[in-house]
């Protein structure tokens, strides 16, 4: 299925908060909790839709790479999206937030929608940063903010369609050169004139395109 | 192997548990009845594959006996099968194999499982696989694929992926064919894989990518590094209207890209691989295209250059190689994915140089960003040493004298290939890659040729290159002539430079013109005229050494030809464009560590410290002229003298020098007077007080006692505190590649504009102010001590206990504007305003809600009811870092008792506003040295040097930033209270406090003595208009100096009169 635009976000934060787990939660639902077992994945794609438009996001783990610089600056700038994610188990998550961030504002391009999200909520037992600490940081720091829990699934659906949707909105206001593809944001084949490539078959669980053969 | 994570049921054993081996048996039994993917069974199959990972997932912690299954059965191999097969193929179904394929390589947790995974060679063949790359979702999850596996490299795994005998390494191989693929995400995973191949360290495998890939895929990433540039210089060249600034950013956003990539392989110390990488930048990159478009625009090469041919051919030769891996895929790519690289064939990107700007800029970022040693000392010699030779020597001889002449430990490979690179060549080019087995005979037909179309020259590309050679050579060969010109003209020049310069021979003759004529007597003239006035005061002393060695070396750097160019592009007359880069590329040349102190000798060592000792012998040589053959030639004086001519023209009020502008160069000047001895010379130090004085004369232009002014000067210093200049960030701005606008519409930030406007002008006269008084005082090495400007007393903390018997205080009601409403009393001081609450224990005492400075006070009138005041308080401007930005505290509406008491305190507040404004205006004054705001009159023996017009101190540091000796006898005050509103409980703590705030102005010195000293002496002597020797230094000249306070009682509440008025008023508020 063809795509209006795509998305490109990226999820950064702390080795083990949860970042690849919240990942294949969001593609791929089918690993439920109820085989009480996590996994993660590093790359993922999936369609939603907002206001009527199909939207595919594609989201890029930068995980392993933080030993590059070139690395870490060169994905920050190919985003439109960033999930900004700590453990709310772990307070050093949530302190290293501010360096995350300052990596991000520094070499992002300024429309980059950061969205700052406090995971494994399910854990409320072992909490170590409490919510509103949380939505201080947000409020400071000008993101929107959001507890989930890639466990239960709780909020992660939320978490990535919100930061789509303002995203989208900027779109709207004209605020992204959505022509200029290094902001992270593609049309798709719909709209462009010059043809771009067939968006081929559609995310993990949408119907086969049919070029067979 | 069983283990039991902790979060884990335990329920492995489970019947109706889907993680377990009987599931797994059942997902085998799927696959084998479903070999042939069809429309039909697509969906069973897509399911059964994700099962399958998390299965295996599970057994990977939980149970062996899983894993042992899934190899017995050696179920990867039907994963193959389904993707070979042409519908299997659809998009839908690969997506899903590699995703399966990522889950099972990024959650394993066990070696054990891992090698299962790897231990036949299907994941290559998996690698191999031709997926249809030109769909976008099956290319992300590919390279995703190829990253995950990269980052499971490490000294065991790396033998299944690399593989020492066929010499076989397709996981690297596959993926270096996308280095340059139009999605940027796949470039960066490209970017990862290979940075996580180098770093495993594997001696085999390295040995293998030096000898079989590093050759071509450094030089095609070289390659396109070049293209990258021109398509740069283009866009800089097209847009003189900062209209295609986005592209712009994006451009020079991925050459920093590019340079940090290269770093990042530079970093993991792999000495073989950086030699090749060394090589390859220098030879193809930095030398042809950086370096010599220095010289582009002036300076032409002769045709019978041999080192052009060379590039160029190799550029061909390059691009063609490029083309044939690209081509490799050609049959099934869609010509999108071909596009970008014939639109670089185009002619005109061929040309192989650009402008000298940009190529200042991109030399600026190179030695901002890289610090191996062999290429940034390499590129640092050749922009130092190399001579105008170099142009009939062509740059391989460049190198050559590099390596012979420099004394440095830099080994540059190429120069002398190793025995083993050779043999390796030797290998690779005999060596016909085979791949015998069967997983790889598909692989044949697309890739693999890759290696064969490495960049060591084929002799049948070369000639067919020729003709766009030719048309290289005819261009250079008008240039040929005017390099004879040159030449000639290097011999007939004798310093025309002067003329063009006048103001360079100014920062140098400090000494003489200030002792040979009065300042003061310049008080009144213009800036030109000044400076004539020196230039002929200096031209009547020719015989000074200093002179003739600027023009030694003005003689000098016509034979460096590029330090001549960036030298040369320190001219700021017309504008300062081109200058800024030369001033980044110095600063980050000088600053790299990658660059021999020695080297540096030539910008940085004073040729005045030798000639002073062979004064005589370096003039005899001057007569002669025959300091060309000198080796080791010297440019400090020239440098500083350039840098100076900079400085003096950013103190001009029409001036063409941004403030990024001037902030480099004053740092530069700073390093270049310091010089390799670190000590700047009397001379020096001279210079740079006279600029300090023509900056304080700018800024004295726009010195008004109005609002704006203190408000601007302040927020100023506050802005050049929070945000000092970084070079590199600066480098990364595209938008100093676009030339230098005005206009705030531009988006550009303000100091990489010129002002526009008044406000603007006033902004930039202060801002030069202060980045020149910094140079100063750097060099002579004193301390900031009026800088940020000073309160007469510290502000009371929130909190504080305060005694307030015998203090003036109102009584009001505060409103704000959401309803919120407290009773308070107000008090006021010289430059605060507290609003206390009564102490419950004390009577008399109050505690301090809140403090605002008087000075950013803000105060109307209620149109309707007389007894209120609107106030807005701000919080006082002092911060650890000197001064913070304007906050408000309290925006609200105060309701005092009668409309008397709304009067008197109006009053008072309006008054205390004034004067500490007026303070600080006249602490700004004496910065400035404007005339009139100088010493008190009544105490002139105190302070002489402010008695004089304010050029008249020029020479003398004492005046401007006080005596030492005078200031220590000087009893400081931490409270210059009027009429003592507030006395403080605890003495001790309060002194402390006081110099904690004002910890960065460089009054600590004082703290000691001030805590011995009696608060209730202070207060009693401050307050008495006739010492004014007890306040400190910057509060020394009392009201009574101030022609604009008036002293007439009548006005008067009794806050501001002294001591003798009645003061009973406020304590009966108070109770
Ligand atoms: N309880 C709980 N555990 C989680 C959650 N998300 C992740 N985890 C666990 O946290 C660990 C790290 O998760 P991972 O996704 O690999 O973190 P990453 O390093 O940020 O990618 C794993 O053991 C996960 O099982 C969550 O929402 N709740
Ligand atoms: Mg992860």
């Amino acid at each position: 299925m063809a795509y209006a635009y795509l998305f490109k976000y990226i999820i950064i934060g702390d080795t083990g908060v949860g970042k690849s787990c919240l990942l294949l939660q969001f593609t791929d639902k089918r690993f439920q909790p109820v085989h009480d077992l996590t996994i993660g994945v590093e790359f993922g794609a999936r369609m939603i839709t907002i206001d009527g438009k199909q939207i595919k996001l594609q989201i890029w783990d930068t995980a392993g790479q933080e030993a590059f610089r070139s690395i870490t600056r060169s994905y920050y700038r190919g985003a439109a999206g960033a999930l900004l994610v700590y453990d709310i188990t772990r307070r050093e998550t949530f302190n290293h937030l501010t360096t995350w961030l300052e990596d991000a504002r520094q070499h992002s391009n300024s429309n980059m929608v950061i969205m700052l999200i406090g995971n494994k909520s399910d854990l409320e037992s072992r909490r170590e940063v409490k919510k509103e600490e949380g939505e201080a940081f947000a409020r400071e720091h000008g993101l929107v903010f959001m507890e989930t829990s890639a466990k239960t699934a709780a909020n992660v659906e939320e978490a990535f369609i919100n930061t789509a949707k303002e995203i989208y909105e900027k779109i709207q206001e004209g605020v992204f050169d959505i022509n200029n593809e290094a902001n992270g944001i593609k049309i798709g084949p719909q709209h462009s004139t010059a043809g771009g490539a067939k968006a081929g078959g559609a995310g993990a669980g949408g119907a086969a395109g049919g070029g067979c053969c | 192997m069983f283990r039991s994570r902790s979060w884990f049921g335990g329920g492995w054993g489970r019947p109706k548990n889907p993680h377990s081996l009987e599931r797994l048996k059942y997902l085998h039994n799927i696959l084998c009845k479903n070999t042939t993917v069809s429309e039909s069974n697509r969906g069973i199959l897509v399911e059964s594959l994700r099962c399958i990972a998390e299965i295996l997932i599970w057994g990977d912690q939980n149970d062996s006996s899983v894993f042992d299954f899934f190899l017995e059965k050696n179920m990867l191999s039907y994963f193959l099968r389904i993707m070979r097969q042409k519908c299997g193929g659809s998009s839908y179904v690969c997506v899903q194999l590699l995703q399966t394929l990522n889950i099972l390589f990024e959650n394993i947790r066990n070696e054990t499982s891992l090698y299962y995974l790897l231990s036949n060679n299907h994941v290559n063949s998996i690698i191999v696989h031709k997926f249809d790359v030109s769909d976008e979702e099956v290319m992300a999850y590919y390279i995703s694929f190829l990253k995950t596996l990269s980052l499971k490299l490490n000294n065991h795994t790396i033998h299944f992926f690399y593989n020492e005998h066929t010499k076989d390494f397709p996981l690297y191989t596959e993926a270096i064919k996308f280095f340059n693929h139009p999605e940027s995400m796949v470039r960066i995973a490209v970017r990862t894989l290979t940075l996580n191949v180098y770093r495993v360290q594997d001696a085999s495998m390295l040995r293998f990518i030096r000898d079989r890939t590093a050759a071509p895929y450094f030089s095609n990433l070289v390659w396109f590094i070049g293209k990258h540039i021109l398509e740069l210089d283009a866009c800089v060249r097209n847009d003189a209207d900062h209209q295609s600034q986005q592209k712009l950013d994006d451009l020079v956003a991925e050459h920093l890209d590019h340079l940090h990539y290269i770093n990042d392989i530079l970093c993991l110390n792999i000495p073989d691989l950086n030699d090749v990488l060394t090589e390859h930048l220098l030879h193809k990159l930095l030398i042809p295209l950086y370096i010599y478009s220095l010289t582009s625009g002036s300076i032409k090469r002769p045709t019978s250059s041999p080192y052009n041919r060379d590039h160029i051919q190799s550029i061909e030769v390059i691009t063609r190689n490029l083309e044939a891996i690209l081509s490799g895929r050609s049959s099934d790519t869609p010509p999108r994915l071909k596009y970008p690289i014939q639109k670089m064939e185009s002619e005109d990107d061929l040309k192989p140089s650009v402008s000298c700007v940009v190529s200042l800029f991109l030399l600026s970022q190179v030695f901002l960003i890289i610090t191996h040693g062999p290429i940034v000392h390499a590129l640092a010699w050749i922009i130092i040493q190399s001579d105008i030779s170099i142009f009939d020597e062509g740059a391989m001889n460049i190198l050559e004298t590099y390596v012979s002449t420099a004394k440095s430990n830099v080994k540059l490979e190429f120069a002398k290939p190793q025995l083993s690179l050779e043999k390796a060549l030797e290998c690779s080019t005999c060596h016909d890659r085979d791949y015998t087995t069967p997983e790889y005979s598909g692989a044949k037909a697309f890739g693999y040729d890759t290696d064969h179309s490495s960049c060591d020259l084929d002799p049948e590309l070369v000639s067919n290159s020729l003709p766009s050679t030719s048309h290289i050579s005819e261009t250079s060969s008008i240039a040929h002539d005017s390099t004879e010109d040159l030449v000639t003209q290097v011999q007939s020049i004798k310093s025309p430079v002067k003329e063009n310069m006048p103001d360079s021979p100014l920062p140098d003759s400090g000494i003489d013109s200030t002792s040979s004529k009065t300042m003061s007597d310049l008080n009144n003239i213009t800036d030109e005229e000044k400076q004539q006035l020196l230039v002929s005061l200096t031209n009547t002393e020719k015989s000074l050494t200093l002179e003739n060695i600027i023009d030694k070396e003005r003689r000098d750097i016509d034979n460096k030809p590029f330090l001549k160019t960036i030298l040369d592009s320190l001219d700021c007359n017309e504008d300062d464009y081109k200058a800024l880069f030369a001033l980044c590329l110095l600063y980050a040349l000088i600053n790299n560590k990658g660059v021999s102190s020695e080297l540096l000798d030539t910008l940085l060592k004073s040729e005045l410290d030798d000639s002073e000792k062979v004064t005589k012998e370096s003039r005899d040589e001057n007569v002669g002229q025959e300091h060309q053959t000198k080796p080791k030639d010297h440019f400090n004086a020239l440098l500083v003298a350039k840098l100076m001519a900079i400085a003096h023209l950013s103190c001009k009020p029409a001036s063409k020098v941004r403030l990024v502008t001037c902030e480099i160069t004053a740092r530069l000047l700073k390093i270049a007077m310091e010089g390799s001895s670190g000590v700047p010379s009397a001379r020096h130090l001279s210079a740079a007080d006279n600029l300090r004085a023509r900056a304080a004369s700018l800024a004295r232009n726009f010195y008004k006692c109005d609002d704006i002014f203190l408000d601007m000067f302040e927020d100023e210093y506050c802005e050049m505190c929070k945000r000092p200049l970084n070079v590199e960030w600066l480098c990364m701005d595209a938008a100093i590649l676009l030339p230098p606008t005005k206009t705030p519409m531009s988006g550009i930030a303000f100091e990489k504009r010129l002002p526009s406007g008044e406000m603007e002008r006033a902004r930039r006269a202060i801002r030069t102010f202060f980045l020149i008084r910094e140079l100063y005082l750097k060099l002579s090495g004193k301390q900031e001590t009026q800088l940020p400007l000073a309160n007469h007393a510290p502000f009371v903390q929130v909190g504080k206990t305060l005694d307030l018997n015998d203090s003036d205080l109102i009584s009001c009601d505060i409103t704000q504007k959401d309803g919120t409403w407290q009773h308070r009393f107000l008090a006021v001081d010289n430059i605060q305003i507290i609003l206390v609450e009564p102490d419950k224990q004390k009577l008399g005492w109050g505690v301090a809600k809140l403090v605002g400075s008087l000075q950013d006070l803000e105060i109307t009138g209620d149109k309707e009811d007389p007894r209120c005041l609107h106030l807005t308080i701000h919080k006082p401007r002092v911060g650890s870092t000197g001064v913070s930005p304007r906050t408000v505290l309290l925006r609200a509406k105060f309701k005092f008792d009668d409309h008397i008491r709304s009067m008197a305190a109006k009053q008072r507040l309006t008054k205390g506003r004034t004067k500490a404004r007026q303070k600080k205006m006249q602490q700004i004054g004496r910065l400035l040295e404007v005339s009139g705001i100088s010493a008190p009159a009544v105490a002139p023996r105190h302070r002489p040097l402010f008695a004089r017009p304010s050029l008249s101190t020029v020479r003398r540091h004492s005046g401007i930033d006080g005596d030492e000796t005078d200031r220590r006898i000087r009893r400081p005050s931490g409270h210059v209270l009027k009429d003592g509103v507030i006395v403080y409980r605890e003495r001790t703590t309060m002194s402390r406090d006081s110099s904690v705030s004002r910890g960065s102005s460089g009054k600590v010195s004082r703290e000691g003595s001030q805590e011995e000293i009696p608060l209730e002496d202070i207060r009693r002597n401050s307050s008495h208009p006739a010492t004014p020797s007890t306040s400190r230094q910057q509060s020394t000249p009392s009201t009574s100096q101030l022609p604009k306070v008036s002293r007439t009682p009548s006005e008067e509440t009794s806050f501001i009169s002294g001591e003798s008025r009645p003061k009973r008023k406020g304590i009966i508020e108070t109770i």
